[in-house]
């Protein structure tokens, strides 16, 4: 039983990734859509995609922040 | 030429010290060399400062005939505070002030514990236990510059030589197209200055560009080093991520305008019931945005360092520790394979990390600055 916070750790962390992996999926797909409507807007929509993937991201790396604390607390 | 040549002789110098420092400390022969491989400590050992800068081992053997290795490793000094600031240049010295070095923490030693019970092999402290026989009144602050800062020192000293001969080609060769390194780093400094800090920043950007730059190259240039073998990831270690958010921090609040602290502390245009919820909301966003910014570089940087390590792990476990040739052969094609791949991917995500914390320190400026007509 003692094991059982890795395991909550090893699911948090992988849940964390799913989550982050569709907010950054959804997010360049609309991103590479508007690119082909208008290929003249490529600079700010990807400074933009850029912008939220780290955000998006920042979000995930608190979960694993967190899981990564269930493992050495 | 001649900063080249300097620089050359400063690594053999740096080398030739590494050489000078073995030979008195690793007279004793390693005695782990039995114990089982253990991958999750070999890695976070590898990730994690140290006070020495471990260079490689060279194969040898014992009295007995069997095989052992000699680590060539350069000993950083101590410098530490203890009621007066103390200087020691290597683990001897230390225990005849009272002082053990133990798994990279330094302990004031108990009085009436003698040293002769610290079993020391090849420079290290074997039997301690901090809880038992460590001073537990004394402070003991280490200020000793480890692995991670002087391989901080020496980025800082390159950057130092490439921009300031890139700043004297641009003195010299005014109106003229660059020539050598310079050619090599203008358009990534062009890109720094019209894409984040213009892009974000607006007509006051000169302002924050030197910030900005300075940024970028510490991070891109640290990172690329800690991915050369020998050298220490700089990145990977919070500390310094944390240093770098902290400044970008105070930078952003620095310029913060009236219209900023007005939204953080009353934000206007809802409903004063809301008023007090949004500020707590606004003040831990004011406190999670560096924090972000220091976890996002930290992470990415050491996970890649974790994966690399892993993979190179992977062909002692299935070796068996040197027991089975076939499993350590079988594996190492797939290793190679898919570290080099990684390889190619850290060296892609070092300039992205590094443009990701530039980016967001510009936009968070970018935010502070901002005044505002409109109340919503």
């Amino acid at each position: 039983m003692e094991n059982i916070g890795l395991i909550g750790a090893g699911i948090g962390a992988g849940l964390a990734a799913v989550g982050a992996g569709i907010g950054i999926g959804r997010l360049t797909a609309s991103a590479v859509e508007s690119i082909a409507r208008q290929p003249e807007m490529t600079g700010d929509i990807r400074g933009a995609m850029i912008l939220m993937a780290a955000f998006i991201e920042g979000v995930a790396l608190f979960g694993e922040v967190i899981c990564l604390l269930a493992v050495f607390q | 030429m001649s900063i080249q040549k300097t620089l050359i002789l400063s690594l053999l110098c740096l080398i030739g010290t590494a050489f000078a420092q073995t030979n008195h400390t690793n007279s004793e022969t390693p005695s782990e060399q039995k114990e089982e491989f253990n991958p999750s400590e070999t890695i976070v050992h590898h990730i994690l400062d140290t006070h020495d800068w471990h260079l490689t081992d060279i194969p040898g053997k014992d009295e007995n005939g069997n095989r052992i290795y000699h680590p060539v490793a350069l000993h950083l000094p101590w410098f530490f505070y203890d009621q007066g600031f103390h200087f020691a240049s290597g683990t001897e010295a230390l225990l005849e002030k009272g002082y053990v070095p133990y798994h990279d923490h330094l302990y004031k030693l108990k009085p009436g514990v003698s040293t002769e019970e610290i079993h020391i092999a090849h420079g290290q402290v074997e039997h301690f236990d901090p809880e038992t026989m460590a001073d537990s009144d004394a402070h003991v602050i280490d200020l000793s510059v480890t692995k991670a800062s002087l391989q901080m020192m020496i980025v800082g000293l390159l950057l130092l030589w490439v921009f300031i001969s890139i700043a004297k080609a641009y003195q010299k060769r005014d109106g003229q197209a660059p020539k050598g390194i310079q050619s090599l780093f203008e358009p990534i400094i062009l890109f720094v200055r019209d894409d984040i800090a213009k892009e974000y920043l607006g007509e006051k950007a000169d302002k924050y560009t030197p910030y900005l730059l300075s940024l970028f190259f510490f991070i891109w240039f640290s990172n690329m080093f800690g991915l050369l073998p020998i050298n220490s990831n700089i990145m990977g270690n919070i500390s310094v991520t944390g240093a770098l958010a902290v400044l970008s921090f105070i930078l952003v609040q620095a310029n913060g305008s009236k219209d900023y602290w007005r939204h953080i502390i009353a934000m206007p245009g809802v409903p004063v019931a809301i008023v007090p919820l949004m500020t707590i909301i606004e003040i831990i966003s004011l406190f999670v945005k560096p924090f972000a910014l220091a976890i996002r570089l930290f992470a990415n940087i050491s996970a890649g360092h974790f994966m690399i390590l892993s993979l190179v792990s992977l062909i002692f476990i299935m070796g068996k520790n040197g027991e089975s040739v076939g499993g350590a052969l079988g594996i190492m094609p797939i290793t190679v394979l898919f570290t080099l791949a990684i390889f190619s991917l850290e060296m892609i995500v070092a300039i992205i990390q590094a443009y990701i914390f530039t980016l967001l320190t510009a936009v968070f400026i970018g935010m502070a600055r901002e005044t505002h007509d409109d109340h919503h």
